[in-house]
């Protein structure tokens, strides 16, 4: 087995190289994960400004049910779609297996939960009386949520760059709804996870760099945004 | 153009239980409690009226109601042209009755931008200073509205009303907590209010304060209200029934 410093170095080399493959993988990765988060952004953080803020029959069984799905592994979650989508499913017809769509579709399932327990959550730290009053002062209810979003908005980017990191991340429904189609399916969970069974370590890890990379700019922007990382006041 | 509610309306048969519910689905009727039993009140434009009570009366419940924030069980609104029910006129009451929490929340960002979302149309800015100046804030306006003191969270959300200009002003424990000079500020402010025409609607379970102000007091217990006739005396309990009159 080659030494790490040297798998270390091809990998570098790779990124700085601009290696046409590793690049399109990214590209493919991003862009699925992106267009499942941008889908699934606004339905979950109005459920979770529903769950928040009114009181209707099931509300507590919702709540459980949202909050049991954050624990579902990913290869479940691929798994079911799986079953839907094959040929033999209720969707079979509509040919989506191995696909981007799939692979979005599955991302979207993933990432619904995290988006919804996490957008209640911020809502519900803004308190019943933040609600009231934005509505005592808004000029109509699109303006008062408005100024509730704006109110609890670093914990809304919380839980977009906390769905982000779930998916961007996850190989299990990747692989079973993308397949690893080379410039089609293939992203950077499934491509680690292929370069490393066959024992080619340099490009899982210029792709595993990247996904560090990705996650320490999302937290320091998210940090920044928050004002962490200041010292406490007195 | 929008429908304007008078300062003069009345709200009559004011009825709300709470009741437990087990899973947010069934309804424990046995376990409910009556908070509002048919409340019958009248707010005028002008006027002032002190609506007293024990700590948990039912006080914010029936304010919340009227400011249209909170569903009653039934209630009638009579605003002298027309009776609607509660669901009929709640976006009318809205946008017209005002409703300031005991401990107003502030928004994140400063004074200033607290009072912006207050203000509708043009010459926002200016607006906002006059009410800055009014409020005797303009010192603070770029400060977090979080890190105010309690007296000054309750002159923003005063100010915040001077911009919407509601006919009706409800107000929730307006000067708890408060030390005397800001209890007496907070009443020359509520003063100002009147002379503008509002009518005004302060609860408050202490009953000895707001005398400058107030024309009219009311007690509520067990749901119902009563209106108590000799005010000008100082109470230093809540009045026996028999010395006051079902409202």
């Amino acid at each position: 087995m080659e030494s790490l410093s040297t798998t270390l170095l091809e990998a570098l080399t790779l990124l700085f190289r601009g290696d046409a493959e590793l690049w399109n993988i990214i590209g493919i990765s991003f862009q699925i994960s992106s267009t499942a988060i941008l889908i699934a952004m606004i339905p979950a953080v109005l459920i979770g400004f529903a769950l928040a803020y009114a009181e209707f029959p099931g509300r507590r069984l919702l709540i459980s049910l949202f909050n049991t799905l954050l624990a579902v592994p990913a290869v479940v979650v691929g798994l079911t779609l799986y079953i839907v989508l094959s040929r033999q499913g209720p969707l079979g017809e509509w040919k989506l297996l191995f696909s981007q769509t799939a692979m979005v579709m599955g991302q979207i399932a993933l990432s619904f939960p995290i988006l919804v327990a996490m957008s209640h959550s911020a809502f519900q730290s803004a308190e019943m009386r933040a609600w009231n009053t934005a509505r005592t002062l808004a000029k109509n209810p699109l303006h008062a949520f408005m100024i509730i979003m704006r109110e609890v908005r670093f914990g809304l980017l919380g839980a977009l760059l906390a769905g982000y990191g779930r998916i961007i991340a996850e190989v299990g429904a990747s692989m079973m709804l993308g397949g690893n189609i080379l410039n089609v399916t293939r992203n950077i969970p499934t491509a680690i996870a292929m370069e490393t069974s066959k024992g080619e370590f340099a490009q899982g890890i210029a792709l595993g760099i990247i996904l560090l990379v990705m996650a320490f700019f999302l937290t320091m922007t998210l940090q920044y945004m928050q004002g962490r990382g200041s010292l406490a006041h007195d | 153009m929008t429908k304007k509610i008078p300062s003069h309306i009345q709200f009559s048969q004011i009825n709300k239980s709470y009741s437990k519910k087990h899973f947010g689905l069934f309804t424990n009727k046995k376990a409910s409690k009556v908070i509002l039993n048919s409340a019958d009140i009248e707010l005028k434009g002008g006027e002032c009226i002190l609506l007293t009570g024990k700590n948990g009366s039912g006080k914010s419940t029936l304010l919340r109601i009227l400011a249209g924030l909170l569903r009653p069980d039934s209630a009638t609104i009579n605003t002298g042209f027309e009776s609607l029910s509660w669901k009929q006129s709640r976006k009318l009451i809205r946008k017209q009755v005002m409703y300031l929490h005991q401990e107003p929340y502030m928004f994140d960002g400063t004074v200033r931008r607290n009072l912006e979302y207050a203000v509708q149309g043009s010459k926002s800015a200016k607006k906002v200073k006059k009410a800055l100046k009014w409020a005797n804030l303009e010192h603070r306006a770029d400060t977090s509205a979080k890190c105010l003191s309690g007296g000054e969270r309750q002159r923003v959300a005063l100010a915040q009303a001077w911009l919407k200009q509601p006919s009706v002003l409800l107000l929730d424990e307006p000067t708890a907590n408060m030390d005397d000079g800001s209890r007496r500020s907070t009443e020359e402010i509520l003063n100002t209010f009147k002379q503008m025409g509002t009518a005004l609607l302060i609860a408050s379970h202490d009953v000895n304060h707001f005398h400058h102000t107030m024309d009219k007091r009311l007690l509520l217990e067990d749901g119902e209200i009563f209106k108590i006739d000799n005010f000008d005396k100082k109470v230093t309990f809540f009045p026996q029934k028999k010395e006051t009159g079902r409202y």
